[in-house]
C-alpha cells in the first residue's frame, strides 16, 4: 500500500516538475486574467515570448498565467478550456497554437465564453479574425518567404555572389519550414545560375542532426561548399560546429533564422554571416496589449481594417555589419501603439 | 550457429561496400574520421544501454540524463551564466551526476517495483524538466576553448572524442568479461529466477547497472556539451532512438541475456554509416527514413536466431 502511495507521489512530483510552470490564479479574481500559451519553455524563442507577456501583465498590473502544450494539441486545448471556464470568460489569451487546426477550436471556445484571443504563427488560411468579432482579436506572424529570401541574399553576398550552397531544412511538414525553403529557393533562382543548391536535407530543426549531415556533406562536396543555409539557428550552429571540428569555422559563411544568442555571438566572432531576429518580446507583449484593449473596451476592433487584424511583425536581418547597432537598439516599445511594428497584412 | 555471431559485421561491411560503389569518397580517410567522430557520443551511450538491455530491462532516460549532465557540464566550465571555472573537472562531476540519476532510476525500478520502462521514462522527464526550468529555456554557452578540446582537439589527426569513446568501450568490455557484475547481468537476463536461486544479488545488480548506464550517459552529456559548445534542454533530442536502435541492430536481444558490448560497437557503426551514407548517395530525404527502417529490420533479423527465442514481446 505504502509502495503505491510513494509511487503516486513520485509521479505527481515528476508531473509538477515538468509542467508546473503555470501558477494557478485564484477563482475569486475579478480582474481580467492575461495568459500566454505555447509549445514549451525549453527554447529561447518561446521563453522570450512568455517573458514579453509577463512584462505587459506586470505593467498593466493584471494576473498572468503561462500555459505549455508540450507539443500536445489535446493538452493545449484542455488547458485553455479550463482557463476560460475558471475565469468565466474574463480572460485574454495570446496563443501560439500547437497545430493550425487548433486555432479554430480555441477561437470558437473563446467566442462562446466571451473571452478574447490573439493567435501567433499557426492558423488555418480560411479562419479570419474579422469573421469572429470581437472574440478573435488578431493573428500575428512573420513572413517566412520574405525574410528567408533576405537572409539567403545575405549568404549569397558573403559567398561573393557565386558557388554551391548546402541547405538544412526544418521538419518537412511545418509551415515555417516550407516557407523558409521557398524563400531560399526564390533567392537562389534570382541569382540566375551563379548559385547552385548542392543538396537540401531536413535536419528537423535539430542541432545534432545538422552536425551529422554537415559532416557527410563535407565528404561529399568538400571545398565545393561555398555557403551553408539553415532554416533555423540551432541547425546553423550544428553545421558551424561540424565546420569547427575540421578547423574550418569562419571559412565557409553560414546563415540561420531566429536570432538566438548562440547565433548572435557566432556573428560577432565572424563565424556566421547572418540571422533573422524575430521579436518574441514584442509578439508576447503586444499580443496581450491588443487583446486587453479590446477586452476592456479601449479599442473597437471590429472597426479596424483587415490589415490590422492579420499582420506580419518585423524580422530584422542581423549581419556582422549591423550587429553592434542591433545590440544597442532600444528594445522597449509603446504598448498603446499597436501596429507600429507591423509590416503589412498577411498574404496567403 | 557461430556464423550468425558475425552477421552484424557482415551487414556493416556490405553496407560500406554498397555506399562505396555509389560514392567513392566514402572510403576516404577524412570520411572515416568523420564517421568515428559522429559515432563517439552514441558509442558512449550504448555502452551503458547494452548492460541494461542484456539484463532484460530498458533505459529510456537517456535524453533526460544527457541534457541535464550537458547543462551541468556547461555550467561548471567557463560560461556565460555562472562564474564557475572547473575545466576538465566538470567531466567527472557530470559522470557522478549521471551515475546518481542512474541509481535513482534503478532504485525506483527495483524498490518501487515499477517496470524499468516507466521508471526511466518518468525520471528522464524529470531531468528534462529540471534542465529546462533551471535555464528558463535558454542555453548555457561554453566560453572555455581549452575545455572544448576534449572533443574538438586532435591527436594523430583523430578527434579526442574518438579516444574517449574507445576508452569507454574498453572499460565496458572489461566489466562485461572480467567482473562478477558482468556475469550477473547475463545471469539475470537469461533467467532471473535461476539467478536468484544461485545467489546472484538481483536487486543490487539492477541498481548498479542502472547507475553504470547513468555514468556513461553523464560522460556522453559532457561530450555533447563540449562538441556543441553549449548545454540546454533539447541538446539530446533524438539520442534515445539511436541508442536503442544501435544496441538492437548490433545483435543484443531486447529480451535479455544475449549480446555483448562489442555487438553494440558494430551496431553504432551501422547506424552512423547509414546516416552518413544516405547523404553521400543522395538518397531523397523522404525515402531515407523508409530505407533506415527496412535496414534496421534486416539487420535485426540476421543478427539473432529468432527460432531460439521462446517468447517474442
Amino acid at each position: 500500500m505504502s509502495a503505491i502511495i510513494a509511487q503516486r507521489a513520485a509521479i505527481a512530483a515528476a508531473l509538477t516538475l515538468t509542467i508546473g510552470f503555470a501558477a494557478p490564479a485564484s477563482a475569486q479574481d475579478k480582474d481580467l486574467t492575461l495568459a500566454i500559451s505555447m509549445r514549451s519553455l525549453s527554447n529561447p524563442y518561446h521563453a522570450t515570448f512568455a517573458e514579453g507577456g509577463r512584462k505587459f501583465a506586470e505593467a498593466a498590473g493584471l494576473p498572468f498565467e503561462i500555459l505549455v502544450t508540450e507539443g500536445n494539441s489535446e493538452k493545449g486545448l484542455a488547458d485553455i478550456r479550463a482557463l476560460i471556464s475558471r475565469t468565466g470568460g474574463n480572460v485574454c489569451i495570446n496563443v501560439d497554437p500547437n497545430d493550425s487546426p487548433d486555432a479554430r477550436t480555441i477561437v470558437e471556445e473563446a467566442e462562446a465564453a466571451g473571452a478574447h484571443v490573439v493567435t501567433q504563427w499557426n492558423k488555418p488560411e480560411d479562419l479570419h479574425p474579422w469573421d469572429h468579432n470581437p472574440a478573435y482579436v488578431a493573428h500575428m506572424s512573420f513572413s517566412g518567404i520574405g525574410t528567408s529570401k533576405e537572409i539567403t541574399n545575405v549568404l549569397i553576398e558573403a559567398m561573393g555572389g557565386e558557388g554551391g550552397i548546402v541547405a538544412l531544412g526544418g521538419i518537412l511538414s511545418n509551415v515555417p519550414a516550407i516557407e523558409r525553403k521557398q524563400g531560399m529557393e526564390q533567392a537562389v533562382a534570382e541569382a540566375g545560375g551563379a548559385v547552385e543548391i548542392l543538396d537540401f536535407q531536413p535536419a528537423d530543426w535539430n542541432e545534432t542532426k545538422a552536425f551529422e549531415i554537415m559532416q557527410a556533406w563535407l565528404t561529399r562536396y568538400g571545398d565545393d561548399i561555398k555557403g551553408v543555409w539553415a532554416a533555423n539557428d540551432s541547425m546553423a550552429v550544428g553545421a558551424l560546429e561540424a565546420l569547427r571540428q575540421e578547423g574550418r569555422a569562419g571559412e565557409v559563411p553560414v546563415v540561420g533564422i531566429d536570432g538566438t544568442d548562440a547565433a548572435m555571438s557566432a556573428i560577432e566572432a565572424g563565424e556566421m554571416a547572418g540571422t533573422v531576429a524575430w521579436d518574441p518580446m514584442w509578439t508576447g507583449g503586444m499580443g496581450l496589449s491588443l487583446c486587453e484593449a479590446v477586452a476592456t473596451g479601449k479599442l473597437d476592433i471590429a472597426a479596424e481594417p483587415e490589415e490590422h487584424r492579420e499582420f506580419y511583425g518585423t524580422g530584422i536581418v542581423v549581419t556582422p555589419g549591423n550587429i553592434a547597432d542591433f545590440k544597442n537598439r532600444d528594445p522597449s516599445f509603446d504598448y498603446n501603439d499597436y501596429w507600429a511594428k507591423s509590416t503589412g497584412q498577411i498574404q496567403y | 550457429m557461430k556464423l550468425r555471431a558475425f552477421a552484424p559485421i557482415a551487414v556493416l561491411v556490405l553496407l560500406c561496400l554498397m555506399i562505396a560503389v555509389f560514392s567513392p569518397n566514402f572510403l576516404s580517410v577524412s570520411n572515416a574520421i568523420r564517421i568515428l567522430n559522429a559515432a563517439a557520443i552514441p558509442m558512449v551511450l550504448v555502452m551503458g544501454a547494452t548492460f541494461v538491455i542484456l539484463m532484460g530491462s530498458i533505459d529510456l532516460s537517456v535524453e533526460g540524463v544527457v541534457s541535464l549532465t550537458a547543462v551541468v557540464t556547461a555550467s561548471l566550465v567557463q560560461n556565460n551564466l555562472t562564474s564557475a571555472d572547473l575545466g576538465y573537472w566538470a567531466v567527472p562531476i557530470a559522470m557522478l551526476a549521471g551515475g546518481a540519476i542512474g541509481a535513482v532510476n534503478g532504485a525506483t525500478h527495483v524498490l518501487m517495483r515499477i517496470p524499468s520502462f516507466m521508471a526511466t521514462l518518468g525520471i528522464g522527464f524529470v531531468c528534462l524538466g529540471i534542465s529546462t526550468a533551471a535555464l528558463g529555456g535558454f542555453p548555457v554557452r561554453i566560453a572555455d576553448r581549452e575545455f572544448r578540446n576534449i572533443t574538438l582537439g586532435r591527436t594523430f589527426d583523430i578527434p579526442h572524442g574518438v579516444y574517449i569513446a574507445l576508452a569507454a568501450v574498453i572499460v565496458a568490455y572489461i566489466i562485461q568479461q572480467r567482473t562478477r557484475l558482468g556475469r550477473w547481468v547475463y545471469a539475470i537476463g537469461t533467467d532471473e529466477t535461476t539467478a536468484r536461486q544461485s545467489g546472484v544479488p538481483v536487486e543490487r545488480t539492477r541498481i548498479l547497472v542502472f547507475a553504470l548506464a547513468g555514468i556513461f550517459s553523464g560522460l556522453a552529456g559532457a561530450l555533447a556539451a563540449a562538441q556543441l559548445g553549449q548545454g540546454h534542454g533539447l541538446i539530446a533530442s533524438g539520442r534515445l532512438f539511436t541508442t536503442v536502435t544501435a544496441v538492437v541492430v548490433g545483435g543484443t536481444a531486447l529480451s535479455g541475456g544475449v549480446g555483448s558490448v562489442l555487438n553494440s560497437v558494430v551496431g553504432v557503426l551501422i547506424v552512423v554509416v547509414l546516416t552518413n551514407g544516405m547523404v553521400l548517395m543522395g538518397v531523397p530525404p523522404f525515402v531515407q527514413q523508409g530505407v533506415q527502417g527496412l535496414l534496421i529490420i534486416v539487420a535485426v533479423s540476421l543478427a539473432l536466431d529468432r527460432r531460439l527465442l521462446s517468447v517474442v514481446k
